[in-house]
């Protein structure tokens, strides 16, 4: 399918929103990090890591101009802090802890994966292509994730420590990534997000315990509330403004001219 | 981004060779053919190069500084991949840098240690600010094109690992480069306030780029053992004069003014006047200009710039927050339980 139904235009541009402000949240955050991670090494790869998560955001507000009509960096720049739809995880400041990066990332690719896998099977033949090839990239933020998790996890007495103490702060923001935006069962049912194969929070919150069990470190997941709470209704924790008004100093000062 | 160029050239005399392989080395070099870590070098070239080298990946690292603050403000997507994939190139050049040193015999932990503790140096032109996103325009335009001029004399050097990271690093700083003259071109042609905002950053950084190859040479420069050795291919005078010539013109044709500045001790212009000894000399081909305040750059070489104290503090800082990470890397299990990741 590659015409949408216009009842359905709607609910996908909460979709790809949701997916693309926790991303560019993310990569503005972790971005951060280029030329101070904690080895020349990693911070290149994680400097990666945050240009990927930009650049897809890039391709989602792409494909979300099309209905919304406004340009991608007006999409990024140019919107009120109530208009983002991104969860509260990636609004948080990590306060140069590289392990709450690093355990908030862990739990984010998780998460990314498991949508973009959803996405790469829906009937819309646009949004199915792009995600099948931000899956594939994904996987490779999962790897990392993982492996340092792991690392870290059972690496000295100090930086497990780090670990847990960093995963115990977000494991309870971490499930509103599962809150779901307006118009989901409407995109569900139409197959545009298609049904999971299993669920969404008992597949990511397995996929975390693999690797934390294994590294013989603690994590305590709660469902999130079915309500509309949090950020994929624009309710945001009060991080969101600050974020932006940093993000958007330079373009604000002359929204409409070319930077 | 940066090379040798204000690193004072001291090569150390105090060591006999032996005179008959100094002499093979000599001819080696004059031939043209690379020198490699495990021939034979007289001491005084390796700690030469070594610190050469050393302080060029500590410029790299450094240099990273001023732009990455601006990543998390760049105004477009755009752009915010671009200047972070820009500052992560620095890094990676660093990165480049210390393993070449770290062949030369140092290890990697003692250079960083020896950097946020101010026992080694780093480039100068990094202890000015960058306040504006049109200073990371300029940065990237001058300075890297700067860099790119300085390095690709260094490319023609004698030392093979040091010559091919340059080679590498050329290739990426070129990309640098046209970024900055992008985001120049496009202030420059955008509103009043994004000319001004151009304009001004440009008078911040005309005159650091232009002592950005170092102080004026001295009159033995050309025979000192740098040149013969050459772990430097060309003088200082001769790579400001290109640069002049290069960039005066190319200002010019953007809109840009060249003003002589005088700045507080924060490095904010507090008087400027259009540089009245500009021009072109018909007879000799190169651009003349009013010469930098070498007082000043002798002033922010020791230490007391506008922002020598938060580089290096922020260096530090990075150096002890990733420590408990590199620490577990070296004395932490080697035993993972799933093989480190997939």
């Amino acid at each position: 399918m590659t015409q949408l139904a216009e009842n359905l235009k709607a609910p996908l541009v909460e979709l790809l929103l949701s997916v693309a402000d926790d991303k560019l949240m993310l990569g503005h955050r972790n971005s951060d990090w280029t030329g101070l991670g904690p080895i020349l090494e990693e911070d290149i790869a994680f400097s990666s890591l945050a240009q990927d998560e930009i650049a897809h955001a890039q391709i989602l507000y792409e494909l979300a101009s099309e209905f919304d009509g406004r340009s991608t960096d007006v999409l990024a720049f140019g919107r009120d802090p109530t208009e983002f739809r991104c969860a509260e995880i990636v609004e948080l400041p990590d306060d140069f802890d590289w392990a709450f990066a690093l355990c908030r990332q862990f739990f984010c690719d998780h998460y990314d994966a498991l949508r973009l896998g959803r996405m790469a099977r829906s009937s819309y033949a646009p949004l199915a292509a792009i995600a099948a090839r931000l899956a594939a990239e994904e996987q490779v933020h999962v790897d990392h994730a993982d492996a340092w998790i792991t690392r870290l996890g059972t690496g000295t007495e100090d930086s497990r420590t780090r670990i847990q103490a960093a995963l115990d702060r977000l494991a309870p923001v971490a499930p509103m990534l599962h809150e779901p935006f307006e118009g989901y069962d409407e995109l569900e049912s139409a197959g545009i997000y298609p049904r999971p194969e299993t669920d969404m929070f008992e597949a990511w919150s397995a996929a975390l315990h693999a690797v934390t069990d294994a590294a013989g470190l603690t994590l305590t997941l709660t469902a999130p509330p079915a309500s509309d709470t949090g950020g994929r209704r624009g309710r945001h924790s009060e991080h969101l403004a600050p974020l932006l008004d940093e993000m958007c100093e330079v373009f604000r000062l002359e929204p409409t001219a070319a930077w | 981004m940066s090379g040798s160029s204000n690193l004072g050239m001291h090569v150390d005399h105090g060591i006999e060779e032996d005179p008959e392989k100094l002499a093979e080395f000599q001819a080696t070099i004059d031939a043209r053919t690379l020198i490699e870590p495990d021939d034979w070098m007289p001491a005084a070239y390796r700690t030469g190069m070594l610190r050469m080298a050393e302080h060029h990946a500590n410029s790299e690292i450094i240099g990273a500084l001023p732009e990455g603050e601006w990543i998390t403000r760049a105004p477009s997507l755009r752009r915010k991949l671009a200047l972070t994939a820009k500052v992560q190139d620095e890094i990676g050049h660093g990165q480049m840098l210390y393993r070449v040193s770290q062949d030369l015999g140092k290890s990697r932990d003692q250079m960083l240690r020896d950097l946020i503790t101010g026992r080694t140096k780093y480039h100068n032109v990094f202890n000015y600010p960058a306040p504006t996103w049109g200073d990371i325009a300029m940065i990237q335009w001058l300075i890297d094109g700067a860099a790119i001029m300085n390095q690709k004399t260094l490319a023609d050097g004698a030392y093979g690992p040091y010559v091919r990271t340059m080679k590498r690093i050329n290739m990426e700083e070129a990309f640098h480069f046209k970024s900055g003259e992008d985001m120049v071109l496009t202030l420059m042609t955008g509103t009043s306030s994004q000319r001004a905002m151009g304009q001004e950053a440009f008078d911040r950084w005309w005159y650091p780029s232009i002592m950005f190859h170092g102080p004026p040479d001295k009159p033995n420069t050309l025979q000192s053992p740098a040149m013969r050795w050459r772990m430097k291919t060309e003088t200082n005078d001769s790579l400001r004069r290109r640069f002049v010539n290069r960039f005066a013109p190319a200002a010019l044709d953007l809109g840009l003014k060249i003003h002589v500045v005088t700045k507080d001790a924060d490095g904010m212009v507090t008087s400027r006047k259009p540089d009245e000894k500009l021009r072109l000399n018909p007879d000799s081909g190169d651009w003349e200009f009013t010469e930098p305040d070498w007082e000043e750059f002798f002033r922010v070489i020791r230490g007391n710039g506008p922002c020598n104290k938060k580089r290096l503090a922020l260096r530090r800082l990075s150096y002890v927050q990733g420590r408990w990470v590199r620490n577990a890397i070296v004395h932490g299990s080697t035993a993972l339980p799933n093989g480190g990741g997939r």
